[in-house]
């Protein structure tokens, strides 16, 4: 679930604007970073993900509106820039919080567990189960019931051909960013309960799984996202128990095999 | 009459960068020259990835695997199967990442633009997470995230290198496959990838079989890699996962676009700057230079996307003509 928290902010920006943002990753950690401090000072988890998902969107929004907007329809030039903020912002959080990973915060109210058939799971990964679900159901509603959603997918699919219509495309293309962004910041809050700590490696982790799972899925729908990230986290985890050895691997080798045979996705538009 | 002088002119700045780097270890110290290697060795790399992103328009992200594939290839050989004789490892190494290439470019070209890109990073990592694993037999194999070592310069012909022979040595092979690359890319192979980077369809309305072009660029591209990385190998004597992953081949993009791309020359001036500068800030402020460095990447990007060696040729066109007018 957090697998497809992350990467369906990917694929909205990915298949609305055709810009791979190599800087998800650390938009991640950086809400994740922000939303943790505010979860420690007030101690609430709510103002924690709100926090988290501002600072990313906030981080998103400068990107776009300051770099990505002036580069609009140059694919290569968009990722270099994206790649370089990779590198600034990895650094200037280097610089102020120190290299020490974050702990997760665990509000009192979703720690304890649950019994199943003789085996405890912890609370909170339901809690974080059933806030995918709530958001998945959000984004499917938003993107397939709304007019906001007809535009957005009327645009991934000819974007001159919406502007034509009289449509300003500028105002969706910067929400979808910053709402893309800020997903990414407040599923880093979400799901740190479930990796224990939030360092700076995982930007880079999250980053490529979250890859990983758009072109498994397909790029641009949010059905495409939930399958992908679902398929790429149980191979994942199954990796790890059954395979060890190429467990840091197993995820790269379904993805180059999906391109081999369904080059657009499981359940991806047309490229 | 007039012509030749003004080709003698037009290529003095070329003659003399040649005469410096030829008498360069008797004028600069050691770690200079090492750093003029290191220069080479990287100019070479990203040549070999500006015949893919500037002539062929293959937006490879994963080219740092080739360069590594070679490399860990000559130390696995070195370590673990005492092979050090130059003449084995290193077509061993070069072969390793042209057969790593063959078998990437048949699915990396299934897909293109932004995709391909992804495809290609993915394929990178890939190889940085078999490199990096550290347990079971693979970790032994390559040292896992500790990297491997203990590389020694080549011998050949009874003649042990040290670092001022290796640096003449690098120097002729990057001056080689320089040549060579120069003249693949002047070949009419080379300006069919041209065409095809221009405009694809239209290549393959011409009846260009435009896939096996690139998938031969591809190729050509990971065979150039794979020596870069050879030398590399036995420039640094050690190799550890970094050298391979998304922020090596994402370190050879700035260089490939600050010296120009599809310039194939500017590569090495791209190479020099980024190099040099890392150099001097490295021993500045280690800690500071990832910022730099992305500084360095969204600025060059945002309002200097030309390149460096252009500019120069201009600079040095216009510098003739005043003198001549």
């Amino acid at each position: 679930m957090v697998l497809f928290l992350v990467a369906s902010g990917l694929s909205l920006t990915l298949g609305l604007m055709g810009i791979v943002n190599l800087a998800h990753g650390v938009i991640f950690i950086l809400g994740g970073f922000v939303g943790l401090a505010i979860a420690k000072l007030t101690g609430s988890f709510l103002l924690a993900v709100l926090a988290g998902a501002a600072a990313s969107g906030v981080a998103g929004l400068i990107i776009e509106r300051g770099f990505l907007r002036l580069l609009y329809k140059q694919d290569l030039p968009q990722v270099l820039v994206t790649f370089g903020f990779i590198y600034i912002i990895t650094n200037l959080m280097l610089w102020i919080c120190g290299p020490t990973p974050r702990s997760a915060f665990v509000p009192s109210y979703f720690s304890g567990s649950v019994v199943i058939a003789g085996v405890s799971f912890p609370f909170h990964r339901f809690t974080i189960i059933g806030i995918g679900v709530a958001i998945c159901a959000v984004l499917w509603w938003l993107q397939e019931k709304t007019k906001i959603g007809a535009i957005i997918r009327a645009g991934m699919d000819n974007a001159e051909m919406v502007g034509g219509l009289g449509i300003n495309l500028t105002p969706i293309n910067v929400g979808a960013f910053f709402f893309g962004s800020a997903l990414a910041g407040a599923s880093c809050i979400i799901g740190a309960q479930l990796f224990g700590s939030v360092g700076f490696g995982d930007g880079m982790d999250m980053l490529l799984v979250a890859i990983a799972v758009v072109i498994v899925g397909g790029v641009g729908s949010v059905e495409g996202s939930l399958v992908g990230a679902l398929l790429i986290g149980i191979i994942d985890t199954f990796g790890r128990v059954y395979f060890p050895v190429i467990s840091q691997y197993t995820m790269y080798l379904v993805l180059i095999l999906v391109l081999m045979f369904r080059p657009s996705g499981l359940l991806g538009r047309k490229l | 009459m007039k012509l030749q002088k003004e080709y003698l002119l037009r290529y003095t700045p070329v003659g003399v960068i040649a005469l410096l780097l030829l008498t360069l270890p008797l004028y600069a110290d050691l770690s200079i020259v090492s750093l003029i290697t290191k220069i080479l060795i990287f100019g070479l790399l990203v040549m070999s990835l500006d015949l893919l992103v500037g002539y062929t328009g293959l937006m490879a992200f994963g080219h740092a695997a080739f360069f590594g594939i070679a490399g860990y290839t000559v130390a696995i050989l070195g370590k673990h199967y005492n092979v050090t004789s130059f003449w084995l490892a290193a077509p061993a190494g070069i072969f390793m990442a042209v057969f790593v290439a063959c078998i990437f470019g048949l699915v990396a070209l299934r897909v293109s633009g932004v995709y391909f890109l992804l495809i290609t990073l993915a394929m990178g990592q890939l190889i940085y997470g078999i490199v990096h694993t550290s347990v079971g037999p693979l970790g032994a194999l390559t040292g896992g995230s500790d990297g491997l070592g203990g590389v020694q310069y080549p011998e050949m012909f009874g003649y042990a290198f040290e670092a001022e022979t290796f640096y003449y040595f690098s120097f002729a092979a990057c001056l080689i496959c320089c040549f060579l690359l120069y003249w693949i890319t002047k070949s009419p192979f080379g300006y069919g990838l041209q065409g095809i980077r221009e405009n694809e369809t239209r290549a393959r309305a011409l009846g260009y079989n435009t896939w096996l072009y690139q998938y031969i660029a591809f190729v050509i591209g990971g065979l150039f890699a794979g020596i870069a990385g050879v030398l590399y190998i036995y420039y640094n004597g050690f190799i550890s996962p970094e050298g391979v992953g998304i922020g090596a081949s994402g370190f050879l993009w700035l260089m490939l676009i600050i010296g120009g791309s599809g310039t194939l020359w500017g590569s090495i001036i791209g190479a020099a700057v980024i190099l040099v500068l890392q150099y001097f800030v490295g021993g500045l402020t280690p800690e500071r230079w990832p910022l730099i460095l992305g500084v360095c990447f969204v600025g060059v990007i945002m309002f200097y996307r030309g390149g460096i060696l252009p500019q120069l040729i201009n600079l040095w066109r216009r510098v003739i003509n005043g003198r001549s007018a």
